[in-house]
């Protein structure tokens, strides 16, 4: 009894030893949080995810073992290719739409806004201390039968019957997107703004460039890494959301997302789901792969 | 960390003296209480635990719906709702505990058969001999001498429409109204197959639309692509419907007795259709989960028996015009409001409205129809 607990204390003794020694023991030790945490929540279900990707549907119960037939129906049906590529171009627009509007605001507040600047910010994100659901619902509102829109025209005598192609298609699913998805575009956007060095824009303008030119050769390339960080904050998400296709989309718009979580629901085909979904990552890892490399070449062209 | 009181901290904050490590650590306090509460808080939202837990539709956990349970045991058993049963299916096969839940007869083979029901002892239920006889043989929900399935609830599908913007159809109702050009951009359908694709089987005449042929397979789904262009959208919940035909957006829709029974209780010229090619009926009831805890048995028949009683049927039929598996409720609707359930399109007897429908079943090969309801909304 005593000789157990005598040798329990030299190899606790021991650990410790071992632990005070080891650097790289003691800063897992202190990471293990968040290594912890990303193993639990982002690597193990990914990997569950890929697995059951190779797995088949039998009525109730998953055949396991491994098949590619999943990712061959991804290709043989013309539908999720179709609809993926649909829905690249919808997050291509909306990652346009929300960049090219949410400059101008970051622009302003970073140069013309001189006191005050913090609470321009929190303004920028009043909008969306509401939830998210209830912003998308805002624009069934707006763009709805008898909407904001459609009785506004209706009052000023501009149409007599409500237009009926401003809701449940594409273009709804954009805009609602893009406004959603603005307060993730501007902030990136301003701390870039705001990083960059006014004398040099100075410099630009005493050797002779104007206005536009010192923003095309100057400004520009210097915030491109918040335009960078903006387009992929809102491309990446939006590519795979499914609430506001299925609220503003009507069966035009729908996106690959309302895709997978009918194979996880409705049509209940979790392998299936799961191959689409590993799939949508391939596709816009490529992508911002490309992107990437696109802007890099780009930066060193006008730099 | 000092304690600080909150008057102290306001002070500090409001006179700057607060140092930004002080706030900071504060602040953290805060966060990690914000963190811990929910945990401590959570058992104030649900019934205690002695009660069993039902998994239900929204609208079908209304305490008026089991009064004689409330009255017994003083409070609701813990509640839990779904959109639908796939929704529900999913949650459970993820791990999701619950006593008892509440879909419809077409779902009840594959959960059966997915292992996840018991039998239903009916000799433990008093209200077992008032239910409508043929709602207890519907096929797939028992076997043999085992009744996997309580009938409840029971309804219609059929077509909701605006009398007063489609008047040529008031004399002439059918399916067909769903696919009239007329009224391009302003018709919807649900968003299912049982009460959509089905609907368009139906629509082009399938000899048992829940078992198509290949041929019939082929031809519903020109139906369905036909149809599409002229769908406003496929809905997912009555309240879509419901709010769009009362503005005129629709003109037309695939809908249940609620949204008719809301719809008139509001004063709109709404006809709850009896199509000529026959309108669906759907039948939604009970099953017993097998993780069900064994020490809540006594309580779990006493809210079916709650649910099933005259005067839940009563409400369920006045209120949301659902049709009841209690066949007492209709004749005591008959006696207080006599006229209303013509009004609410019940004949007095039951089995007469019963038979008039077709019943919806469990569909043959459903993966495939989802497959390809999912291609004709993406346009294919």
């Amino acid at each position: 009894m005593s000789r157990s607990a005598t040798s329990s204390k030299t190899v606790g003794l021991a650990i410790r030893r071992r632990f005070l020694a080891s650097e790289a023991l003691r800063g897992f030790s202190l990471l293990s949080p968040t290594l912890l945490a990303m193993v639990f929540g982002l690597a193990m279900p990914l990997l569950v995810l890929f697995t059951l990707s190779f797995w088949l549907q039998d009525y109730v119960d998953f055949i396991k073992t491994f098949s590619w037939k999943n990712y061959s129906d991804f290709f043989a049906k013309p539908i999720y290719g179709m609809i993926l590529i649909k829905s690249i171009k919808i997050s291509g627009m909306v990652t346009l739409a929300t960049v090219l509007l949410a400059y101008p605001m970051a622009y302003f507040i970073a140069f013309r806004i001189k006191a005050n600047k913090l609470v321009w910010l929190i303004l920028i994100t009043v909008p969306f201390w509401t939830s998210y659901l209830l912003r998308v619902f805002a624009w069934k509102v707006m763009l709805g039968y008898n909407g904001v829109v459609n009785s506004g025209l209706k009052s000023i005598g501009l149409i007599s019957e409500p237009l009926e192609f401003l809701l449940y298609n594409p273009t709804a699913v954009t805009l609602t997107l893009a406004h959603a998805w603005a307060a993730f575009a501007i902030l990136p956007i301003y701390v870039s703004l705001e990083k960059i060095d006014r004398s040099l824009l100075e410099a630009a303008r005493d050797l002779g460039e104007n206005a536009f030119m010192t923003f095309v050769r100057v400004t520009l390339p210097l915030s491109m890494p918040g335009v960078i960080a903006a387009s992929l904050l809102v491309f990446i998400p939006t590519v795979g959301d499914y609430v506001t296709p299925s609220l503003v989309g009507g069966p035009s718009g729908i996106m690959i997302g309302n895709i997978i979580q009918s194979m996880f629901g409705k049509a209940f085909n979790w392998p299936l789901g799961a191959a689409i979904s590993v799939m949508v990552m391939l596709t816009v890892t490529a992508m911002v792969c490309v992107f990437l490399w696109g802007t890099h070449r780009f930066r060193r062209r006008v730099a | 960390m000092k304690n600080l009181k909150k008057e102290d901290v306001i002070e500090q904050l409001a006179t700057g003296q607060m140092s930004r490590r002080q706030f900071n650590q504060s602040l953290m306090a805060l966060g990690a209480t914000m963190v811990m509460m929910p945990m401590g808080s959570r058992s104030a939202f649900a019934a205690s635990d002695d009660h069993p837990t039902v998994f239900t539709w929204e609208g079908w956990d209304v305490p008026e719906l089991h009064q004689p349970y409330l009255a017994k045991h003083g409070e609701s058993p813990n509640i839990a709702i779904f959109g639908d049963e796939e929704e529900a299916f999913a949650k459970m096969r993820a791990g999701f505990k619950v006593d008892l839940t509440q879909p419809c007869t077409y779902k009840v083979p594959i959960w059966k058969d997915a292992g996840i029901l018991e039998p239903i002892d009916t000799s433990r239920l008093s209200t077992w001999d008032d239910i409508i006889p043929s709602l207890k043989t519907i096929p797939g929900t028992f076997e043999g001498s085992n009744q996997y399935f309580f009938p409840t609830d029971w309804g219609l599908t059929s077509v909701l429409y605006r009398a007063d913007l489609a008047p040529e159809y008031v004399d002439n109702e059918s399916w067909g109204m769903l696919w009239d050009p007329k009224y391009k951009g302003r018709l919807s359908m649900a968003d299912s197959l049982i009460d959509g694709v089905m609907v368009a089987a139906i629509y082009i005449g399938a000899k048992d639309p829940f078992n198509m042929t290949d041929e019939e397979m082929a031809k519903t789904r020109a139906a369905l692509k036909e149809q599409l262009p002229l769908m406003r959208y496929y809905w997912t919940s009555p309240a879509d419907i419901e709010q769009a035909l009362a503005s005129g957006e629709l003109v037309a829709t695939s809908a249940w007795n609620s949204s008719y029974a809301a719809l008139k209780k509001e004063g709109f010229d709404v006809r709850y259709s009896s199509p000529k090619e026959g309108a669906m009926t759907w039948v939604c009831g009970f099953c017993l989960m097998s993780d069900h805890d064994p020490a809540k048995l006594d309580r779990i028949y006493d809210y079916l028996d709650a649910y099933a009683s005259v005067e839940s049927g009563v409400f369920a039929l006045t209120e949301y015009g659902y049709g009841h598996g209690n066949i007492h409720a209709f004749a005591k609707v008959e006696q207080d409001s006599p006229g209303l359930l013509k009004e609410l399109g019940y004949s007095v007897n039951v089995d007469e409205t019963l038979n008039a429908g077709i019943f919806q079943a469990p569909m043959g090969n459903e993966p495939a129809l989802q497959a390809m309801f999912e291609e004709v909304k993406a346009g294919m």
